[in-house]
């Protein structure tokens, strides 16, 4: 993991004080809240409905284990003893007090996190794979790069005040698990011919009212170009993104009204202006960053433990987490675990101070002190040896955290929703809780395979539901809550939208027609078809006539 | 107003130009970038000094024509979170070479003292009573990710220079 040296240390402590004196400023009425309102946004503190909310980021989604037992001790000091992880790969308060804030942030600080640009209208928390170099699939560890963009998006003197939000996100494998062809930016690390390291880079993708598939601006990049280059890319979005009309000013908008040759020829034209100015940084400097993400010491253990093999065999619900929350590893005889924090009928991303404390725990005893967060919302355990899951799996399903559904139907993803959002249509968790009780049924989920559903509570599309194989967008209809469905939509590789099924339904209505959208597929699959690759098949005819009925 | 000197440059006394009016001879004189891009030379003659006025609108490449002609530039922010006027400063710097003052004018706010700096603004025209939290921001940050057109050098590049690796140790 990276370790901060003074100057890192240095830059998030007067971060720190900067923010206590913005928020003395805002108490004593120096500030006004319009005033306040960016400076505690570029903070990650939310107005919401109820009360503050402070977004803390988790840098790539990479924590360690002392890093998490913080986390816990502020869901415990600062909040109800919980903490909600996101789709950004970041951990949200929903209760803090604002004159608390500066010292919450101190408390990271001296761990070396912070709420640094988690919002605003500035360059936000690189995300990428939640298996970043423990997987067998990636061409390199992205995590190196996310981080040198960290370090150079930080503060930054000309894009701190960009026309709205901006989103990076790097994937090193070619299974994409970071959703980057959803964001501002997206990074493939890819290889070339002659086997040099580089990038394929898009831009423009976003959710929103206007939902974008990124498009590649450049096929190749090379890794000592990558600052100077999004330097440009940021620049021409900077001047030239609209500021009239905030559902217009992301990047996506930009890149659909100019085309994407012609974004790329401005970006093109301008990194070439820009390349001769040190703004890639010397490669002893990547060499020290990437020193900090070098592979774990594993010796090579058997694949084939016969203890994991023989409880499988007894064990039904073992058998399934095995099958869907442990993945492959690059070293034989390891395997990264996915902790679902997805209980049947509990909220999508919650997570005790407790159950933090454990996962911190464990951590130290199976997997070399580290921890992920997934924008799946579900926190992972890397580098896991075979012969410890066994073991792991009992004690994190005595607490809660042993449910064996990551990429099944009731790993949901949620946004916030009523429950907690100022501009939420309609409530999120409790629909994800009510078809979670529905499908509990651990053999019929097995069954039914990968089935990835999203949910947001508005237009905003914190929830992802455009990206939904199966997709839920509360909407209000004449002051009731609504939910529309969608279908198709997918964050991977072969990323693509979901479109609307038709009219929307009550919230029992909703979670009958997800019921009815399965009995299709079941209905209607071919041998070892996935539900995505069936509905991209079939279309959405099939699926309109068994959930509204013949016309 | 107060004025806010971020760089230490000596800074420019002058006056608005009014839209109709010419340059008094040997006077100096801020004038809006548009009337600039139409003017004669006889006009940037007469003035003893001329500064641009730019608003956020326009586009980098306008500043081509007058760049090399004019002594300073004021940039007029409508908002403080118009970033324009952050690379509206930045292209003087880089792609103009332009060394004169650039000013900021408009609602910019105190926390905004470091950006402004850094994207190569030398000077602000800030209320009176901003002028502390103004001069208390400056202060606040001991380095920087980013080589920038202020004249600092990025962490990056400093952590592996000898008096870098003093320092980190
Ligand atoms: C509860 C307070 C929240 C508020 C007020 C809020 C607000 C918003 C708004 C206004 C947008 C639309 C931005 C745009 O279209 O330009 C948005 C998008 C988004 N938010 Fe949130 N959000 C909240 C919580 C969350 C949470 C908890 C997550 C993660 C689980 C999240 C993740 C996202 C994502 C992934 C997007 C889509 C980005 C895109 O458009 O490309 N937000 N949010
Ligand atoms: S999608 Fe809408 S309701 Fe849900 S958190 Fe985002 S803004 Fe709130």
């Amino acid at each position: 993991m990276y370790a901060y040296d003074t100057f890192d240390h240095a830059m998030v402590n007067a971060r720190v004080a900067e923010f206590r004196d913005q928020v003395e400023r805002r108490m004593t009425g120096e500030l006004t809240e319009e005033e306040f309102r960016p400076l505690r946004l570029m903070n990650g503190l939310y107005l919401q409905l109820h009360a503050y909310m402070l977004r803390v980021a988790i840098p790539y989604g990479t924590l360690s284990a002392d890093q998490m037992r913080k986390l816990a001790h502020i869901a415990r000091k600062y909040d109800k003893g919980y903490g909600h992880f996101t789709t950004r790969q970041n951990i949200q308060y929903n209760w803090p007090k604002l004159s608390e804030t500066p010292d919450i942030l101190q408390e990271l600080a001296d761990v070396e996190m912070h709420a640094v640009q988690t919002s605003g209208n500035c360059i936000r928390n690189v995300t990428t794979d939640q298996f970043a170099g423990a997987t067998a699939d990636e061409v390199a560890d992205p995590r190196p790069y996310a981080e040198l963009i960290r370090q150079w998006s930080s503060f930054h003197p000309e894009f701190s005040f960009l026309p709205r939000k901006f989103k990076i996100a790097i994937t090193g494998a070619k299974t994409d698990r970071a959703a980057i062809k959803w964001h501002d930016i997206g990074l493939v690390v890819k290889e070339n011919d002659e086997g040099e390291i580089g990038f394929e880079v898009l831009a423009g993708g976003g959710m929103g009212r206007t939902p974008v598939i990124a498009k590649t601006v450049r096929d190749f990049l090379p890794v000592q170009d990558l600052l100077s280059y999004l330097e440009a890319m940021l620049r021409v979005y900077n001047e030239q993104g609209r500021r009239d009309n905030k559902y217009k000013a992301r990047i996506k908008i930009l890149v659909e009204a100019m085309g994407v040759e012609e974004y790329a020829r401005q970006v093109e034209a301008e990194w070439e202006k820009i390349r001769h100015i040190p703004i890639d940084v010397p490669e002893e400097e990547v060499a020290r960053i990437k020193a900090f993400f070098a592979p774990p010491p594993l010796a090579v253990l058997a694949d084939d433990v016969p203890a994991v093999d023989e409880l499988a065999g007894k064990n039904f619900i073992f058998k399934a987490w095995l099958a869907n929350n442990t993945g492959a590893h690059k070293v034989p005889g390891y395997a990264n675990v996915t902790i679902s924090l997805k209980p049947h009928g509990g909220i999508p991303g919650d997570a005790s101070d407790e159950q933090m404390d454990l996962v911190a725990d464990l951590a130290d005893t199976y997997s070399q002190s580290e921890i992920r967060v997934s924008h799946e919302q579900n926190l992972i355990l890397p580098h896991v040896a075979k012969k410890d899951l066994p073991e792991l799996w009992q004690k994190l399903d005595e607490a809660g955290l042993g449910t064996p559904n990551a990429g099944l139907l009731t790993d949901i993803i949620a946004c916030p929703g009523l429950d907690y959002c100022s501009l939420a249509n309609t409530r999120s968790i409790p629909i994800a809780q009510t078809i979670t009780e529905r499908f509990d049924d651990m053999k019929r989920l097995m069954d039914i395979g990968p089935l990835k559903i999203k949910i947001s509570g508005c237009i905003n599309s914190c929830g992802h539901h455009h990206a939904g194989h199966i997709g839920i967008l509360g909407v209000d209809r004449k002051g009731t809550e609504n939910y529309q469905i969608l279908l198709g939509g997918s964050g991977g590789e072969d990323a693509s939208k979901a479109a609307i099924l038709g009219p929307g339904f009550d919230e029992d209505g909703i979670v009958d027609a997800v019921e009815k959208v399965v009995a299709v597929y079941l209905g209607e699959r071919e041998e070892g078809e996935e539900f995505l690759a069936a509905y991209r098949r079939l279309g959405p005819d099939t699926f309109k006539e068994a959930v509204y009925g013949a016309h | 107003m107060a004025l806010i000197n971020l760089t230490g440059i000596q800074p420019t006394e002058f006056e608005v130009l009014a839209d109709d009016a010419s340059p008094s001879e040997g006077a100096t004189v801020a004038v809006p970038l548009a009337r600039l891009l139409e003017a004669e030379e006889a006009f940037f003659k007469s003035a003893g000094s001329v500064g641009a006025i730019i608003d956020t609108e326009t586009s980098y490449d306008a500043l081509a024509a007058v760049a090399d002609k004019i002594a300073f530039a004021v940039i007029d922010f409508p908002a403080f979170g118009d970033g324009r006027g952050f690379s509206l400063a930045v292209r003087l710097r880089k792609d103009y070479a332009f060394k004169g003052e650039i000013r900021a004018v408009g609602p910019v706010i105190p926390d905004q003292a470091l950006f402004l700096l850094r994207a190569g603004f030398d000077t602000v025209d800030a209320a009176d009573e901003r002028k502390a939290a103004f001069e208390a921001a400056l202060e606040r940050f001991p380095a920087f990710y980013q080589t920038d057109f202020g004249g600092q050098v990025s962490v990056a590049h400093t952590r592996h220079s000898a008096e870098g690796q003093r320092k980190a140790s």
